[in-house]
């Protein structure tokens, strides 16, 4: 247990480490903004006859930090304004703080991305391993090729041409946002039924994003265990079939929480494309939206929480990963 | 005399050896032609292309946003203007851009990759420190909360930003492959030979993976028209020259592509301008990777 | 140390005498015209050729050979388990009380794998599942083989560890990762024996291991043969460890087996050149190390060995002209402690001079 605390700790490290240059990378860029957004809100707020101090005041709230004062002092009161989870205000959502606006929306980006990343995992592994055991015949070839074409095209292709085909050409699904309107939000059968029906073609385009890359990494990965001495052995001893095929399958799945993790991260940094595409109101809509209503304070907490929703990733993929691996539970290094 | 003509008669077979080893990988799965065939095809698009259309493409009044015809195969956009043809003219801004991203990435990726694993020790833990939480940053939020702060819409300056944010990757790959090739004793051997570093470096690492190296950079390429065309797809970017990632923006979100059936054909004139390329580098790589990996050519 | 493995050794046989299986007898084995060939992009090459080697019921033999000489590839033809691209083309492989294993398939050769047949990896070779017990592969190992005692399989394989010096519980409760390399050997031979196979094949069984460590298991070997009543076959590039252990001894080169008979006859007196080679290449303890001579050449690969004539004469001292062109035939001598057998032209022609 010792041995999973101390990554967990290492993990952590690097990831407030990272959260930090993240929320510094978006603090000198809203200061940075052609035409001053702080100074001119200042600027604007007196106009309307504010007193200059009341101002200040508002504006701080508004961007978590000074609007006066040296660069270097408006960090700082950026930053300690991070710890205790003060991101500012939105301004396109009626000076509501940016952190309950982030949680509204979250639950939109998430859901969809965890859904589509589950199926794409599933599928992917079993073509995988049906791609390495018949790796050297013409349905073996398809496979891997349409994995690399689908690990290689970008996620708007693919949700254009979802939404073309089944949304335009034969619309049988909606692509028009996350849920009907007419529906009561709650737990009655037509909320639910639409909230499923919407989430089709957003969690399919995740899926098939995803999809090529885990059929890629399963298939190398079935064909190194393949050839592990261990198998043979197991072979060798008179091991029923289906044993022998689940140690392939469980010491072939390992090294693809690793690629979990990076795959997760794939997904949320794509969110912009598909929310914008299927009308989702979550984070990377916020994000988009935020930068075309200049709203900063928002885009700075949207870049953040979806940089730390990888980082958080990253972290449970390796967990599980300690957890079951046991070269990896007893403190060995595992080399390969 | 006689070494010389010997060293290059040797190196003459060589080439032929490869040239041979080319074909006989192309033969066996005929359809990493096309892959090559498609790769040339876009070069070709983006070099002479804009060349066989007017500067102002005609416009037609009558045909705004029309279905696929005779007339025009997929179609027009909202200007009434055919769509091949903004496809064709549209793919130099897109291909430019691309490669000046890929020329960068691959660049600065091999810089960094190679100084890491050839140095390695402290100067390997930041860099390779610094690359992983490149990678952790999700590039395309990045991307969009810099377009608030820089404009970057030539196809020079989009490629440079891509590529700056681009080579977390490569230099990862060529700092792995440099160190297994210290591994093999490839270095020591050559320190050993008393070769100075510029030597060991220039003449027997970079073309040891030069092949590895124009593999990434193929599909930096790819990446690089994925970001850009997403960029402009997006709306965040203002408009520069007509380009593929424009011409999405028009139809999904002015057009309503998704929404009229006789939009699509304005929608699918750049998606399927970006399958092909993608069909033709994943082919060419496929190719590649057998060509230069042997372990994979023998099974 | 010692008087505690003494105690182990009687509580041990106590037990098994007073929990007896239905006992099995030590098989015989008769391997005749067996050629092994791997599909190549140069066609089919033979990685070996025409061996016929026979293993008395009871008996250690010892097959010796540099690497590629064809002794693993002939190893896993006991077991019909040549890996592709490799296959058996001819021959067979006779096993007393199973039948010829070369026309096995399915499940009855998988029964025969473990049940009658136990095969124990290199200890440089990962055999073990390293996600998973040893405990846990051994009821893997059970349930597959049919065991209704999966208690009785685990006291089993705890006395056999137990048996070995190894303390049986805390073995089936580590992973792989958590055993040395002679603690996974012997995990090996447990695994090989707990069904009750009576005949067992090692390959390489001290390779990698540290000297205390192979001397070790070379006593367990002959120990645990000799209580079980088993028959053996070691396979091992190092003729110390024949020596050790083997009634008998094979000589492999290049596919082909050049000599075989009693191992103190043929260490006392090699004949073949090949043979005669390998031991001379021995460094001793006591005496000049340039005494021992390094024989010159390599090994053949599967390409480059010779289709016809003798498989050794490149790095022959004794070559003639007749080796090039005529396969040395096996000349059999009985002898009191067994066959004699060696192929070479040059014994035969001074034998009758």
């Amino acid at each position: 247990m010792g041995v999973i605390a101390r990554r967990l700790a290492g993990h952590l490290a690097r990831g407030i480490v990272m959260i930090l240059v993240v929320a510094t990378i978006s603090f000198f860029i809203v200061r940075s903004i052609p035409g001053d957004p702080v100074a001119a809100n200042v600027q604007k707020l007196i106009q309307q006859g504010m007193d200059p101090v009341a101002a200040e005041q508002a504006t701080r709230v508004l961007y978590g930090f000074q609007p006066r004062g040296t660069l270097w002092h408006q960090y700082i009161d950026y930053m300690s304004g991070l710890f205790t989870f003060n991101l500012g205000q939105s301004v396109s959502h009626a000076g509501q703080p940016v952190t309950q606006v982030l949680g509204e929306a979250a639950k939109w980006t998430v859901l969809p991305v965890l859904a589509g990343t589950l199926l794409s995992f599933l599928v992917g592994i079993v073509l995988g391993v049906y791609a390495a055991i018949k790796r050297s015949g013409k349905l073996g070839d398809v496979l891997a090729i349409s994995g690399s074409l689908l690990h290689g095209v970008p996620q708007y292709v693919l949700g254009l041409l979802l939404s073309a085909v089944f949304a335009t050409l034969i619309p049988i699904l909606p692509a028009d946002g996350p849920v009907d309107i007419l529906y009561e939000p709650g737990f009655n059968a037509g909320y639910l039924g639409s909230l499923a029906q919407h989430a089709v073609l957003p969690v399919a385009t995740y899926a098939l994003a995803a999809y090529g890359g885990w059929i890629l990494a399963m298939k190398s990965s079935v064909v190194t265990v393949l050839g592990d001495d261990f198998i043979l052995a197991a072979e060798l001893r008179g091991m029923k079939r289906s044993i022998v095929f689940r140690y392939i399958a469980r010491n072939a799945i390992l090294p693809l929480f690793t690629i979990l993790a990076l795959s997760l991260g794939l997904l949320l940094g794509g969110a912009v494309f598909i929310e914008r595409i299927f009308n989702y109101p979550g984070l990377g809509l916020l994000l988009l939206d935020s930068i075309t209503m200049r709203d900063y304070a928002l885009m700075g907490g949207a870049f953040l929480l979806i940089t730390a929703a990888i980082i958080v990733a990253n972290i449970l993929a390796d967990l599980f990963y300690s957890v079951i691996d046991p070269r990896v539970r007893g403190g060995e290094e595992v080399s390969t | 005399m006689s070494v010389l003509l010997e060293s290059s008669s040797t190196s003459a077979t060589m080439r032929r050896n490869f040239w041979a080893g080319v074909w006989r990988v192309m033969k066996r799965k005929p359809s990493r032609m096309v892959g090559v065939v498609l790769v040339l095809g876009f070069a070709f698009m983006g070099v002479f292309g804009p060349m066989f259309y007017p500067a102002q493409l005609p416009r037609d009044p009558n045909l705004i946003t029309s279905p696929p015809s005779a007339q025009h195969w997929l179609g027009t956009d909202d200007q009434g203007r055919d769509v091949i043809a903004l496809v064709v003219t549209g793919s130099r801004y897109v291909l430019l851009a691309a490669l000046v991203t890929a020329l960068i990435t691959v660049v600065v990726g091999t810089g960094i990759g190679l100084f890491s694993g050839f140095k390695r020790g402290r100067w390997d833990t930041v860099l390779m420190r610094l690359t992983d939480m490149k990678l952790t940053i999700p590039g395309l939020p990045l991307l969009l909360v810099l377009s608030t702060v820089w404009k970057f819409g030539s196809p020079t300056q989009m490629g440079l930003v891509l590529g700056l944010l681009g080579w977390g990757g490569v230099a990862r790959a060529v700092r792995s492959q440099t160190l297994s090739l210290r591994e093999r004793g490839f270095i020591e051997a050559a320190r050993g030979l008393g070769l100075s570093t510029t030597h060991i470096v220039g003449k027997e690492l970079l073309p040891s993976m030069a092949p590895y190296i124009a593999m990434n950079m193929l599909i930096a390429v790819t990446g690089g028209v994925y970001a850009q065309v997403g960029l402009f797809f997006l709306g965040v970017l203002p408009y520069e020259s007509n380009n593929w990632g424009q011409m999405l923006n028009t139809a999904v979100f002015r057009s309503g592509a998704l929404t009229v059936p006789s939009g699509l054909g304005f929608l699918i004139g750049p998606l399927l301008a970006i399958l092909l390329l993608t069909l033709a580098i994943v082919l060419v790589v496929d190719a590649m990777d057998e060509i230069f990996n042997p372990r994979l050519r023998e099974e | 140390m010692s008087e505690r493995s003494e105690v182990t050794i009687k509580q041990s046989t106590a037990a098994r005498e007073a929990a007896a299986p239905p006992r099995k007898e030590a098989p015989g084995v008769r391997i005749s015209g067996l050629t092994v060939v791997y599909k190549t992009p140069a066609g089919e090459l033979p990685a070996v050729r025409d061996v016929s080697l026979t293993l008395e019921p009871g008996s250690i033999t010892g097959i010796v050979g540099e690497s590629g000489s064809g002794k693993s590839t002939l190893a896993l033809s006991l077991l019909n388990a040549v890996q592709p691209p490799g296959r058996i083309s001819t021959g067979s492989v006779e096993i007393d009380g199973l039948g010829d294993v070369v026309g096995f398939r399915g499940e009855r050769l998988r029964k025969a794998r473990g049940q009658h047949i136990g095969y124990v990896f290199q200890a440089a070779q990962n055999s073990l599942n390293p996600l998973k017990t040893v405990g846990k592969q051994l009821l893997d190992l059970g349930r597959s083989h049919g065991v209704d005692d999966l208690r009785g399989l685990v006291r089993e394989a705890k006395e056999l560890l137990g048996r070995m010096g190894l303390d049986g519980a805390r073995v089936l409760d580590s992973h792989q990762h958590e055993l040395s390399g002679g603690m996974r050997q012997r995990v090996g031979i447990m695994l090989a024996l707990v069904l009750n196979a009576h005949l067992v094949v090692l390959d390489e069984p001290t390779t990698a291991l540290d000297m205390i460590t192979q001397a070790n298991i070379l006593k367990i070997v002959r120990e645990v043969h000799a209580e079980r009543g088993l028959t053996t076959l070691v396979i091992t590039h190092d003729i110390g460890v024949v020596a050790e252990v083997a009634d008998r001894l094979a000589v492999m080169y290049g596919g082909r087996l050049v000599e075989q008979g009693p191992t103190r006859q043929v260490l006392a007196a090699p004949r073949h050149p090949y043979t005669r080679g390998l031991i001379k290449a021995i460094p001793r303890l006591v005496g000049d190390i340039d005494e021992a001579q390094a024989l010159p050449g390599r090994p053949p690969t599967l390409v480059t060995v010779p289709k016809e004539g003798c498989v050794f004469r490149e790095r022959c001292a004794l070559r003639m002209d007749v080796c090039d062109t005529v396969d040395p035939q096996a000349r059999v001598d009985e002898g009191a402690y067994g066959p004699r057998i060696v192929a070479c032209h040059a014994v035969t022609v001074k034998e009758r001079a």
